[in-house]
């Protein structure tokens, strides 16, 4: 089976079924299942090659729907794109993994100039509307609402190009070939592209759909954008079930959000832990009753126990899913069952059908229960590996196991409790963002010395970034400043929250940073 | 009346200015503009904004209120405080 196939069934199986609702717009799976199919014979005219990538810069939507499956059912490979990044991150990724053909929405105009400010190596844009990017070699095609291409002239359609380093899409069968590239950040400041196939994903729907009970009848409130890994699960899970999904992307207003999911009678809800925190702390939630929710999924990085708590006590007949993965897992690794969550506070759960995990030292011997060591996963959902990255993927995939770099322990019951991480990287928000990479940031300031960043705890956030810094003699740089100086070159979320300026770093005899020091605020 | 309009409709948009865009005045925004459409602000700026006009303007914005007709852009923040405030 591949992963296209799910919309294929629910078209079949469910035609007059409602997929997605977005404020008072609506489509159906035999509507969405006939758009991918128009989509998809738009994109193999453009002959852009077998296994050749296509990203979406597009926020959550009809259309977001209709392209990540139209791609697919074409034989391509869909790149989703972070719409927060900006346009020199995206130009980079773009050209990282060759992408040919890019569909966006026009109001993403400011970071599409950006894009094509240099050459990135697409060659066709797909958009809602004409824009003027000053790029004469590209080809721009405009769709309407159910992104069919009007006017396409075949003649028109660029020549017939193999993509260069695909991996091949004959070699194992379509299952094991390639579907999605999604970047991440990487210890080393880099994106990193992680390659899953259809089996990754595929077999992760299945599982989660499976440990979730979804079925057609579930209706999701997505708050989540698609292009984050946990965004796509929804995606996936509830397509391949013939459930409906309803998207609202203004969580910033948590009234919006649960007005609509009383509207529109949604039996569940996914967030990240600062969702959480904002709709127990600032919203009405607690008040509502919800009486179609059935449960509630939590995942992007570990939530207080008092939170955890707090959620249980408003909500003590909803089922509440702790839940942990990673991009590089397809994503979902385990989740908590709600009946233990009281006995099991704080851990993680037990892994999803047809996936391991074993506690290793560094010696990859595996360590008996209690005993603190990293999380190595084995299963089908385990990534192919990084785009062009050996190194890296080195680094994480060995032998068919994926080394997570999150350091934890089993109990007697085989439940998992995550301690710490092996690599400097910050979960914040429900992001992953490279220390190494705000460092580099920060240093390329010229009234910068030095800079040292950390993730440290934060209720809202499940961590914050702080940076550290040592300015240069005679230098006078306030906070606003440097924060300034992030923003032009960082992604919002990679802006650290916590500014300390410091006359000098606390560091080893080696000259190594003291990065706990920093962590526990003794700077 | 007109000055207690152009006052808070000046303190409004000289927190947005420091706050969300660091004192970049390249950034243009009219008083009409969406907050949320124009990606100024996001949910966390938004506790960070109604923190601002609890303390400033003396106000208390309860949970229900915070909606976009309400807080979305320099306009509408304008009537929410009048309305709240009585001036």
């Amino acid at each position: 089976m591949n992963l296209d196939q799910f919309l294929r069934q629910s078209s079949d199986s469910y035609p007059q079924q409602v997929a997605v609702i977005v404020q008072g717009r609506s489509i159906t799976y035999r509507e969405l299942g006939d758009a991918a199919d128009g989509l998809a014979n738009n994109l193999r005219r453009l002959s852009l090659g077998d296994g050749a990538r296509v990203a979406l810069l597009l926020e959550n939507s009809i259309e977001y729907a209709i392209a990540y499956f139209g791609v697919l059912e074409a034989g391509l490979v869909v790149v989703p794109l972070d719409t927060s990044a900006n346009g020199d991150t995206l130009r980079f990724i773009l050209a990282d993994c060759g992408v040919k053909a890019l569909i966006a929405q026009s109001h993403f105009r400011r970071q599409l100039k950006v894009i094509f400010e240099a050459d990135c190596g697409v060659e066709v844009l797909l958009c809602d509307s004409i824009l003027d990017l000053g790029s004469p070699s590209l080809r721009a095609l405009v769709f309407d609402q159910a992104l069919q291409v009007e006017q396409f002239d075949v003649s028109e359609a660029t020549p017939s190009s193999k993509a260069p380093d695909a991996i091949s899409l004959c070699r194992f069968g379509k299952l094991h070939e390639l579907a999605a590239i999604f970047y991440t950040s990487g210890s080393t400041g880099v994106p990193k592209g992680v390659m899953l196939s259809h089996l990754n994903l595929v077999s992760n729907t299945l599982a989660t759909i499976e440990y979730l009970n979804l079925s057609r009848d579930d209706r999701t409130l997505v708050i989540l954008p698609f292009y984050y890994i946990y965004g796509n699960s929804l995606l996936l899970t509830n397509v391949a079930c013939g459930a409906c999904l309803v998207i609202d992307n203004r969580f910033m207003y948590p009234e919006t959000v649960l007005n609509t999911m009383e509207e529109q009678r949604c039996t569940g809800f996914s967030g990240v832990p600062s969702n959480f925190m904002i709709l127990l702390g600032r919203s009405t939630l607690a008040s509502r009753q919800f009486p179609h929710l059935r449960y509630f999924t939590q995942a992007g990085g570990a939530m207080a126990p008092e939170t955890t708590k707090k959620l249980m006590e408003v909500f003590p007949d909803k089922e509440i899913y702790i839940m942990y993965g990673q991009t590089e897992a397809a994503p979902r690794v385990t989740y908590l069952p709600p009946p233990r969550l009281a006995e099991k506070l704080g851990s993680i759960g037990v892994p999803l059908a047809g996936i391991s995990v074993a506690i290793m030292d560094e010696q990859q011997q595996e360590l008996p229960v209690g005993k603190t060591g990293e999380l190595v996963v084995s299963g089908d959902n385990v990534m192919m590996g990084y785009w062009c990255q050996p190194d890296e993927e080195q680094e994480v995939l060995r032998d068919g196991l994926l080394f997570t770099g999150d350091l934890g322990y089993k109990d007697e019951n085989g439940f998992l409790f995550i301690v710490g991480r092996k690599k400097e990287i910050i979960k914040t928000g429900g992001n992953r963002v490279s220390a190494k990479e705000v460092e580099e940031c920060l240093i390329a300031n010229e009234s910068i010395l030095e800079a040292c960043v950390v993730g440290v705890p934060d209720t809202l956030l499940g961590e914050a970034i702080k940076a550290v810094i040592v300015l240069k003699p005679g230098i006078e740089l306030e906070r606003k400043g440097i924060l300034l100086h992030c923003r032009r070159s960082l992604a919002d979320f990679k802006v650290p929250k916590i500014i300390e300026i410091v006359g000098a770093l606390p560091k080893y005899k080696s000259g190594k940073i003291n990065k706990q020091l920093l962590k526990e605020g003794s700077a | 009346m007109e000055s207690d309009t152009e006052r808070i409709r000046s303190e409004i948009r000289a927190f947005i200015v420091d706050s969300y865009l660091l004192g970049d005045e390249s950034v243009k925004f009219a008083d009409s503009d969406s907050f949320m459409s124009r990606g100024i602000i996001d949910s966390m700026g938004i506790l960070e904004l109604v923190a601002f006009l609890e303390q400033h303007f003396g106000i208390t914005v309860i949970d229900d209120e915070m909606l976009p007709t309400n807080l979305d852009s320099v306009e509408s923040l304008v009537g929410f405080i009048r309305g709240k405030s009585g001036c």
